[in-house]
């Protein structure tokens, strides 16, 4: 194609037209501060294990001590969460590290995408725990108003009546969660997923 | 005090830096956005320097790093779409006067290469460097007989843009 030999001898011709930096400019760029995706992403990871788990220690449950010796296996799962937290971060941290600007191209996207997954993990096992945990404190206070008003004959049809209402309030919140993070990374993640696309479309 | 490291790099960088220049220009539409992604590839490749043995020429290593940086780890600070931005594009105007219509065909081709995605982008711009498809393919984590196909089909598709009613 002898067009493309065309802008090949232009586009070689072409370095004389840059305006040249000078040593202390360049100088001045290196101690400036990144703003690649992988930095947002650790930022925006860090801050959701911070935000996520900062709820759960701001929101001190006063029938917390009451409510564990009622439900015994719900401060197992509580305990367990602490190891799932360790696990998770444990986990991105390791994949954070081989996240190398030195790997090819496919790799380095891949490996990218691989650790932004195990926060989107996190945040699934959040949303299970905590609609697990939500589930069994509705239930329980429509019980003990129940109980309260003296009527003890008929609990367990409306706590299994309370169910469905409560079933539809946890898949709202959970189409909301995900809608947002669908805004918050789609800006984000999309070129990344474009290009690696790409990439894997040539090689199929 | 600038240390050993920090000298030996800037003075590699400024010697090379017409390589990152050249990938600003076909990855950003001006010259804030040039400035803008020149930064961030001098910022990656400084991360990366200390493991920069010597066993490959800088300028080698620095190809890699600025596409990787160009491809995947750049954000724009404002969401483009290619195919604006071109008339106003000052990185695109043929450097050397051709006959005129040589210098139209360029105008068209730098036009057309501009609407490429990113990835054809870094397999044009390494041809245009005069890479072989051994280093294109490394670079980019594909094989060599790929490479050589979606080269092709790039080049197919220039032929299209340059000529869209297929004249």
């Amino acid at each position: 194609m002898k067009e493309l030999d065309l802008l090949k001898k232009d586009w070689q011709k072409s370095e004389a037209s840059f305006e040249q930096l000078s040593e202390k400019d360049i100088y001045a760029m290196i101690h400036k501060k990144s703003s690649s995706i992988v930095k947002w992403i650790l930022i925006v990871s860090i801050l959701e294990f911070v935000v996520l788990n900062g709820i759960g220690l701001l929101l001190p449950d006063p029938y917390n001590s009451k409510y564990n010796e009622l439900h015994p296996y719900l401060s197992i799962a509580v305990n367990l969460n602490y190891f799932v937290i360790l696990g998770f971060i444990y986990l991105f941290f390791k994949n954070y590290k081989t996240i190398s600007v030195l790997n090819n191209a496919s790799i380095l996207i891949k490996h990218i995408l691989k650790t932004r997954k195990i926060v989107n993990y996190y945040i699934y096992w959040n949303i299970i725990i905590g609609g697990y945990i939500a589930a069994f404190s509705f239930i329980d206070s429509w019980n003990q108003s129940w109980k309260e008003s003296g009527k003890t004959d008929s609990i367990p049809d409306h706590g299994t009546a309370m169910i469905l209402p409560f079933v539809f309030a946890m898949l709202f919140i959970m189409l909301f969660i995900w809608a947002f993070y669908k805004l918050l990374y789609g800006n984000f993640l999309g070129k990344l997923k474009d290009n690696y696309e790409e990439l894997q479309k040539i090689e199929s | 005090m600038k240390s050993e490291l920090e000298h030996s790099f800037v003075k590699q960088l400024r010697e090379n830096q017409n390589i990152i220049h050249k990938i600003c220009r076909l990855y950003t539409e001006d010259e804030d956005a040039h400035k803008d992604l020149f930064q961030e590839i001098t910022i990656q490749l400084w991360k990366a320097y200390p493991k920069f043995r010597g066993d490959s020429k800088f300028s080698t290593w620095a190809y890699r790093v600025a596409l990787n940086t160009a491809i995947t780890l750049y954000r724009k600070t404002k969401r483009s779409i290619n195919t604006v931005g071109y008339e106003g594009n000052s990185h695109f105007v043929p450097e050397v006067h051709y006959n005129y219509e040589e210098e139209e065909q360029l105008k068209l081709l730098y036009k057309a290469v501009y609407q490429l995605n990113d990835i054809e982008k870094a397999l044009i711009f390494m041809y245009l460097e005069d890479k072989d498809y051994t280093e294109i393919a490394e670079t980019l984590g594909i094989s060599e007989v790929n490479a050589r196909v979606k080269m092709n089909r790039i080049k197919g598709k220039l032929k299209k843009l340059l000529n869209p009613q297929g004249i």
